[in-house]
């Protein structure tokens, strides 16, 4: 299956902004994750398809993931 | 009041009914670092009648790249009392309160005393959550903002929404801790922060409820996402 990642913040440094990942089927958000370089902990949001879930959601053909690392500076 | 000299080049954007809200208001700033300077700043400019300011902090060199309020002069200096030394020469309408110390929970009702609105500038992941549950249990409206390096966030959390906990309950540190804060970017999120407190105090739609705006300053995007229920 082909699903869309995007990384926001410092997430891209590095990285990339936004590309598109074949995985195997029933992949979940850990394994978008962890090629990545990316721990859980680092991350303070996650979306598919615009709703909040965590590294245990399952994923399906299409999806669109957006990554963000917490920002938290005053 | 006289709307021909001070709030003259707020009129159009503001009617005299709108401005005269403002000076009927109270808003209270959550830390007074990078963004509370500036959203202090400009609230006071604006002719918001009355500013809470809540900082325990001292101002230090480091803060010179960044904080309004923080000159080579006074260093050492409790950050609250420089805004309110330099409020005072912007705006002598304005009464500026000071809290020499740290919010906490407890304090709320305490701190937030005929308070109409919150602007959440802090530099804690926990206490902006606490921030958000106080602000909902007074029903006060509650605007957010968070920074580090050349991003940001900001939102607007009426009560029962819970957004700061959706957006900060997971995490205890934020990637500034590494990344700093350049001067541009507490201004830039700060003046937002005002843009959308603005309209609560005359009484208008808040455009980031339910949702927040992700902003880049390195790609120069600004993006809105909405938080589902």
């Amino acid at each position: 299956m082909r699903v869309t990642v995007k990384l926001f913040a410092t997430f891209r440094e590095g990285r990339f902004k936004v590309e598109e990942k074949d995985l195997p089927d029933s992949s979940r958000v850990i394994d978008v994750l962890l090629p990545l370089n990316i721990t859980p902990e680092e991350v303070a949001i996650c979306l598919v398809n615009g709703r909040d879930v965590n590294e245990q959601h399952v994923l399906n053909d299409g999806d669109t993931i957006a990554l963000f690392p917490p920002v938290g500076g005053g | 009041m006289n709307f021909e000299g001070r709030y003259k080049r707020n009129s159009e954007t503001f009617s005299k009914i709108d401005q005269l809200k403002f000076a009927a208001s109270t808003v209270a700033i959550v830390g007074c670092g990078g963004l509370g300077g500036y959203i202090a700043e400009e609230f006071a400019r604006i002719g918001v009648g009355r500013l809470i300011l809540i900082d325990g902090d001292r101002l230090e060199v480091s803060n010179l790249n960044r904080q309004i309020m923080a000159t080579e002069l006074n260093l050492g200096q409790y950050k609250v009392e420089a805004a309110q030394e330099r409020l005072g020469i912007v705006n002598s309408e304005v009464r500026i309160e000071v809290v020499k110390g740290w919010f906490e929970e407890d304090r709320g009702a305490e701190l937030f005393r005929e308070v109409d609105l919150v602007c959440d500038a802090l530099d804690s992941m926990q206490a902006r959550v606490g921030l958000e549950r106080v602000c909902h249990q007074m029903a006060l409206p509650l605007v957010f903002a968070s920074i580090a390096g050349w991003f940001g966030q900001l939102g607007v959390s009426l009560p029962g929404d819970y957004s700061v906990s959706k957006l900060f309950g997971r995490a205890d540190r934020g990637v500034e801790s590494i990344w700093g804060n350049p001067a541009f970017t507490p201004a830039v999120l700060a003046s937002l922060s005002v843009a959308e407190g603005v309209k609560i105090l005359v009484g208008r739609q808040p455009s980031l409820r339910h949702a927040w705006l992700q902003v880049d300053l390195q790609t120069m995007e600004f993006e809105r996402f909405e938080i589902q229920y």
